[in-house]
């Protein structure tokens, strides 16, 4: 990452994180239409489908102008379906530009999730050349002026023997051929966006398609308010003999237009295509250098005892169970370096802690912890364990407030051993913060974290360690203050407790057909 | 969560609905145009020529024995000139092009003029380039030399047929008093039936 890039995301981040602080306030987590904005256009797709099949069956190819006036004039249901089609497709804009910004921001863009992105991007275009086909299926003022721009900047390319343009110019009727082709576009393309959809998650694991259920009827009944009380404006019919007086454009599909009809054609062309071409290469140019790519996880075969654990949470679908090469029966897990993004959650799947990026893996955690124990004196203190993604930002330095601080990249990576040792060996107690689970920068951090610690998931947090001295919270990146209000909470709650006392040797059983010590020693 | 951020939370709602619908229908342009256009429009397929040339028994000898012939010929479409005169001032003259990769397809002419809305006085002279001479009036310019127009390709005009309807004539004018009522388009075009410039729309869908 060049510092110019670093510089850009930095700078993306610090819009987002005050932004999602907002969103979590007046709306908690759960609700929070940024974390969703992605399902929140999955949702906004299912509308203009529903609604876009009602239309179909009013729509005149010989009439189409009128057509769509007698459904404006529908009060009862057209007029409101023909206004939440229109909404709904304007919202969707919205939400895949704040969905990929904030991939852009978290960095959520290049390696296996490369695919993710350039995909998203086709949508998005999808996205924008139905909206263009649906204003000119409408033919009023807005449809002429989209289809003679549109029109004037194809006619630049050599693929027509003769320019498009005159289709628009009023020398002859227009041809209904070109009303069919139009509705065919506006038809096909969404549902080329169905096949786009599935090649866009195909990466992930348990991908989250539709927002919480409160989310999404909210969402539904807001555009459907206001298609009934604000229906959707039809501006005049085209007329190809008369400039268009002031008319209705819509913004998120048309905002080119004044742009693009002031200028020549080739530089429309050459500006878009530079502006495409720096977005669509975002997974290259802003992917860090080479040697400051964190590295896929690996598989410890002697340690793996083919629980499979690793191979269910994997967010990303990077891990298969293989047959092994010993003669052990069971299978043995095993990473696939071109889908893994380094997330290291397996790490904390992993009870014999036999699985998870270098330098990352159960293990290393532990030694780590440990090393930090013999340094710092835990004086029955409250320890916080922060993600350096999220948690407010607080991981980035070695206290908070008083309290030391152990940063984990992804608190869901973090081996509940980690906790355990801490409480053994003397914390007052352990505060987890994470980011909220639908923020988590690898999907699905918090989620396993949580039932880790409350529900006995697998590489669960032993029974033994007691629970008043364990706590998770959730903040995002721009949350401090709400780091800051739970460790005093926390602070004050342990203080309620009974001192807590380190033990003489703290014994960890790891799951493994080798003493735990012995696989420690390694 | 406090009634106080239920209240802002609703209040934000809102208004972002609200400025969805408002940026959904903006109005555009700002200010009704005044003015009027005067549109210029239309495609017309141009004379070709074949320009030959006989081969030396040098060059004969050269050319492989399958490909041996005695004279070469390399065909053309003519461009023509037009040239647009509004109220004594001229507003375009520039040359035509056949178009595509060949330059041997029809030849298109698409150009708006805005103008002031009133009584204009306008005057159009298109003009094939073989023609281009004193070309003024009506008749059609002929051509000489060696030039040889040939029936090749279609998108060429095929000379010498008979019902030579699709031809383009080598000149062709208009010349009118136009009243523009402001945001009136008047469409000129070539009219294959009656061979002319002719004055179209003026308000009407067709
Ligand atoms: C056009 C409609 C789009 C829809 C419906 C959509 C929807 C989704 C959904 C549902 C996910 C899975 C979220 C999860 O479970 O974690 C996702 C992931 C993703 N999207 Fe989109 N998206 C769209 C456009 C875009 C665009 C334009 C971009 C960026 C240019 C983009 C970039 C990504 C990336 C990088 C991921 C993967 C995240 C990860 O692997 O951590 N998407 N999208
Ligand atoms: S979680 Fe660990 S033991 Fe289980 S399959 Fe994965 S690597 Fe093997
Ligand atoms: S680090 Fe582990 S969990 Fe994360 S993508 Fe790689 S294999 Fe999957």
């Amino acid at each position: 990452m060049t510092p110019f890039t670093d510089r850009t995301r930095r700078l993306a981040q610090s819009l987002l994180a005050p932004a999602d602080g907002l969103m979590n306030r007046l709306y908690t987590w759960r609700f929070n239409p940024l974390y969703h904005s992605g399902a929140v256009v999955v949702v906004l797709l299912l509308i203009i489908l529903v609604t876009g099949i009602y239309l179909l069956f009013f729509y005149r190819i010989g009439a189409p102008y009128a057509s769509v006036e007698r459904l404006a004039d529908q009060w009862w249901l057209g007029s409101w379906m023909r206004s939440l089609h229109r909404y709904a497709s304007d919202a969707a804009v919205v939400a895949v530009l704040i969905h990929m910004f904030r991939m852009f921001a978290q960095e959520r863009s290049w390696g296996p999730r490369a695919l993710a992105w350039v995909s998203g991007l086709v949508m998005l275009f999808v996205l924008f050349v139905s909206g263009w086909t649906g204003y000119v299926m409408v033919w009023d003022v807005q449809g002429l002026l989209l289809a003679r721009e549109g029109a004037r900047l194809l006619d630049l390319l050599p693929l027509f023997s003769e320019p498009i343009a005159r289709t628009f110019v009023g020398e002859r009727e227009l041809p209904g051929a070109f009303f069919f082709l139009n509705l065919f576009l506006h038809v096909a393309l969404p549902v080329g966006m169905g096949l786009g959809l599935w090649v866009h998650v195909s990466r992930v694991a348990r991908a989250g398609l539709l927002p919480p259920r409160g989310l999404s009827w909210t969402v539904t009944g807001a555009l459907l308010a206001m298609s009934v009380l604000w229906p959707a404006a039809l501006g005049p019919a085209a007329d190809l003999f008369r400039l268009p007086d002031t008319a209705p454009l819509d913004v998120f599909y048309s905002f080119w237009l004044p742009v693009s009809q002031a200028m020549p054609a080739w530089s429309v062309w050459l500006s878009s295509s530079a502006f495409s071409g720096v977005v669509l290469l975002v997974p290259w140019w802003a992917r860090p250098a080479l040697e400051a790519r964190p590295a896929p996880s690996v598989v410890n075969e002697r340690l793996c005892t083919g629980c499979t654990q690793c191979w269910v949470d994997c967010p990303y679908e990077a891990i298969a169970m293989v047959p092994r090469a010993d003669a052990r029966e069971e299978r043995v897990a095993r990473v696939d370096p071109a889908l893994c993004v380094s997330c290291g959650i397996c790490a904390g799947s992993c009870a014999p802690m036999g699985v998870g990026p270098p330098v990352r893996t159960g293990r290393d955690q532990l030694a780590a912890v440990r090393a930090f124990v013999s340094r710092n004196a835990l004086d029955a203190q409250v320890v916080v364990v922060a993600c350096t993604r999220g948690a407010g930002g607080v991981a980035a330095s070695p206290e908070f407030q008083g309290a030391p601080v152990i940063p984990v990249d992804c608190a869901g990576s973090m081996h509940t051993s980690v906790v355990e040792y801490l409480v053994r060996s003397g914390a007052g107690g352990v505060l987890i913060v994470s980011c909220p689970p639908r923020d988590c920068w690898h999907r699905e951090g918090p989620k396993w974290l949580e039932q880790r610690l409350y529900h006995d998931r697998e590489a669960e947090l032993k029974p033994r360690v007691d629970r008043r001295r364990v706590r998770l919270v959730y903040a995002g990146l721009g949350e401090r203050a709400t780091v800051r209000a739970a460790l005093r909470t926390f602070q004050r709650d342990i203080g309620a407790l009974e001192v807590a006392r380190p033990e003489d040797r703290v014994e960890l059983d790891i799951e493994c057909e080798r003493p735990a010590e012995e696989v420690l020693e390694r | 969560m406090t009634s106080g951020m239920r209240v802002v939370g609703g209040v934000l709602a809102l208004a972002a609905i609200v400025g969805l619908g408002a940026l959904s229908q903006v109005p555009y342009p700002p200010e009704p145009p005044a003015h009027a256009v005067i549109r210029l429009t239309w495609r017309t397929r141009s004379k070709r020529v074949d320009e030959c040339r006989r081969l030396t028994t040098e060059e004969q000898a050269q050319l492989p024995a399958h490909m041996r012939r005695e004279e070469v010929c390399e065909g053309r479409v003519l461009a023509y000139r037009l040239r647009v005169v509004l109220d004594g001032d001229t507003v375009a003259d520039e040359t035509v092009e056949p178009r595509g990769a060949r330059a041997d397809r029809p030849l298109y002419v698409f150009h708006e003029i805005p103008a002031p809305p009133g009584v204009r006085v306008l005057d159009v002279a298109f003009v094939r380039e073989d023609s281009l001479r004193g070309a003024t009036g009506g008749d059609e310019g002929t051509t000489g030399g060696d030039e040889r127009a040939t029936g090749g390709e279609d998108s060429a005009v095929r000379e010498g047929r008979a019902g030579r309807v699709q031809e383009t004539p080598a000149v062709l004018q208009f010349s009118e008093r136009l009243e523009l009522e402001p945001r009136q388009v008047a469409l000129i075009t070539y009219d294959p039936e009656r061979r002319a410039l002719v004055l179209k729309g003026y308000g009407q869908t067709p």
